[in-house]
């Protein structure tokens, strides 16, 4: 019966029937989006520091950073998955085949992105704004305010590379997370199982979804970025 | 506002940048810190200002430590932000806690002396150079800093501009109440904005004090040079002379001059040359005859100082 159905009605199934499927697109949001909001907790202010400081061994740290943001997510996950499996080191802290274990492995794929983008944004600024926001009077938290605000076209930016690459990464949510069905299967990983059960509607209608969700995110962040 | 120095050091790479054992520059005066190229000029100022921490020594304003936020600075480059005029003329009062009100009345105030009232909408990055000057400038004396410090003020603005500004730049400096440092490597902007002259060179105060007393008694051949005077020698004697003092032809002060250049002016010509080491340039009188480079020309000081 399905097969006599064309891609829309499949669509309407999808979403009216099949319920985990909802759930699957949310997964894929929080999952990422946390990944991300914590990449940039982390990532902004270590790219704030080496934007503003010169120190012994810059350059060497830019580079593997630079070098960090092409890593392959698959090894990312693997590294996760030697700490994380129960004979591991950190194996006790049970985080295997979780979404937490998920965050962490995306986590270190998009820190690099942001530590890298953050500091070749806020490098673009005028060299000596820092000192001119000194001399106003601004404090380091308002300076670091302020400059974020300035380095905002490229901030948004770096947010958009981070999500999108930890969103659209298949082979550490596949190695930390497991693809379980209930708890951890997320957008990439469903396409991968759908392809695999010859489910292509299913897998392309995922694809969709999951280019919808980069696009929604991205707009949003572009409005934000534009705003003047 | 005093303002002194104590045993300032400054050391980057292992590479000495300013030394000054002692300076003493006397509050609500315009002072000029001149010296050429990589002297220290720059570094000297971000130390004054508070902007950079000095490795040995200590730099009082007033009697209190230096701090950024007791100083007024003007950048040699445009520094903005990517916000309206007005908000860059706000920023600093909103920093430093002044009310609505009075930020206000300042900003008028500032705005109307400066003459920029018509740009206070326009985004301040995408000024030209002589307006970004000038709002830099108001910028400053919203602020009402004890200490004003300009870096190179007119640095870089195309020549119509430059000589506006230089001639308009005293009115300006005197609605600051405040100790007015100016950096320069132009001896003429020197003499023409400040009270004091610094001369700086290596990162050493070779000379200091009133403009006139400087200016008249360089004594040492790297302090003339900064102050824009040919330094020859003449029977072993090293002779200051003043650019304007050196004129064609013979005189009591003869010296000769082999040619390197000629450059073709408009109504002129003027040689480019040296006397011994020295390189001096001077312009001939109309209907002179073009010499021809390795050729020796006669030249005179009409004044000169002689130094140590």
């Amino acid at each position: 019966m399905a097969s006599r159905c064309s891609f829309p009605m499949r669509v309407i199934e999808m979403f009216a029937v099949d319920s985990p499927f909802l759930t699957v697109v949310l997964r894929t949001f929080l999952v990422s989006g946390t990944a991300t909001a914590m990449a940039v907790l982390v990532g902004f202010p270590i790219g704030y520091g080496i934007s503003r400081r010169s120190f012994r061994g810059r350059t060497l740290l830019l580079g593997f950073i630079n070098a960090g943001m092409g890593m392959p997510p698959v090894v990312v996950g693997l590294v996760v998955w030697v700490m994380l499996v129960r004979s591991g080191p950190l194996g006790n802290l049970d985080l295997i085949y979780t979404r937490a274990a998920m965050v962490l492995a995306q986590f270190l794929i998009a820190t690099p992105i942001v530590v890298g983008f953050t500091t070749a944004s806020l490098q673009a600024l005028p060299p000596r704004l820092g000192d001119l926001l000194s001399v106003l009077g601004a404090g380091r938290v308002r300076t670091m305010l302020i400059l974020a605000r300035e380095a905002k076209l490229g901030l948004a930016a770096t947010i958009m590379a981070a999500f999108g690459a930890i969103v659209s990464e298949v082979g550490a949510s596949m190695v930390v997370g497991g693809n379980l069905e209930r708890s951890t299967r997320v957008l990439t990983t469903a396409i991968v199982t759908e392809t695999s059960r010859g489910e292509i509607e299913r897998a392309l209608f995922l694809g969709l979804i999951l280019l919808g969700l980069t696009f929604v995110v991205s707009l949003a962040l572009t409005i934000i970025q534009q705003r003047r | 506002m005093d303002v002194s120095l104590e045993g300032v050091r400054v050391e980057r790479d292992g590479r000495m940048l300013l030394d000054i054992p002692s300076l003493s520059l006397p509050g609500h005066r315009t002072i000029a810190i001149l010296g050429p190229n990589g002297s220290g000029k720059t570094t000297l100022l971000r130390v004054i200002s508070g902007l950079d921490r000095p490795n040995a020594g200590r730099v009082l304003i007033g009697g209190i430590p230096a701090h950024a936020s007791r100083a007024a600075y003007v950048f040699q480059e445009q520094v903005f932000l990517r916000r309206s005029v007005r908000d860059n003329l706000e920023l600093g009062l909103q920093l430093r806690g002044i009310d609505p009100a009075e930020r206000l009345r300042r900003v008028e105030e500032a705005s109307g002396i400066f003459g920029i009232r018509h740009l206070m909408s326009r985004r301040a990055d995408r000024l030209s150079g002589g307006e970004g000057r000038r709002v830099s400038l108001a910028r400053a004396l919203c602020l009402r800093a004890p200490l004003v410090l300009l870096d190179e003020p007119l640095e870089g603005l195309d020549r119509p501009t430059y000589s506006r500004l230089l001639h308009e730049l005293p009115q300006y400096l005197a609605a600051f109440d405040a100790t007015r440092i100016i950096v320069t490597h132009n001896p003429d902007e020197a003499l023409r904005l400040a009270q004091d002259l610094v001369v700086l060179v290596d990162g050493k105060v070779r000379a200091s004090g009133e403009k006139r007393d400087v200016a008249t008694n360089p004594r040492q051949p790297d302090v003339a040079e900064a102050l824009g005077y040919f330094v020859v020698i003449r029977d072993g004697r090293r002779l200051a002379i003043p650019p304007n003092a050196l004129r064609a032809g013979p005189g009591a002060m003869e010296f000769l001059m082999e040619v390197d250049e000629v450059i073709e002016l408009v109504a002129s010509r003027e040689i480019v040359g040296r006397i011994g080491e020295a390189r001096v340039s001077v312009e001939l009188p109309e209907g002179s005859e073009k010499p021809v480079r390795g050729d020796r020309v006669c030249l005179h000081a009409e004044r000169f100082f002689e130094l140590s």
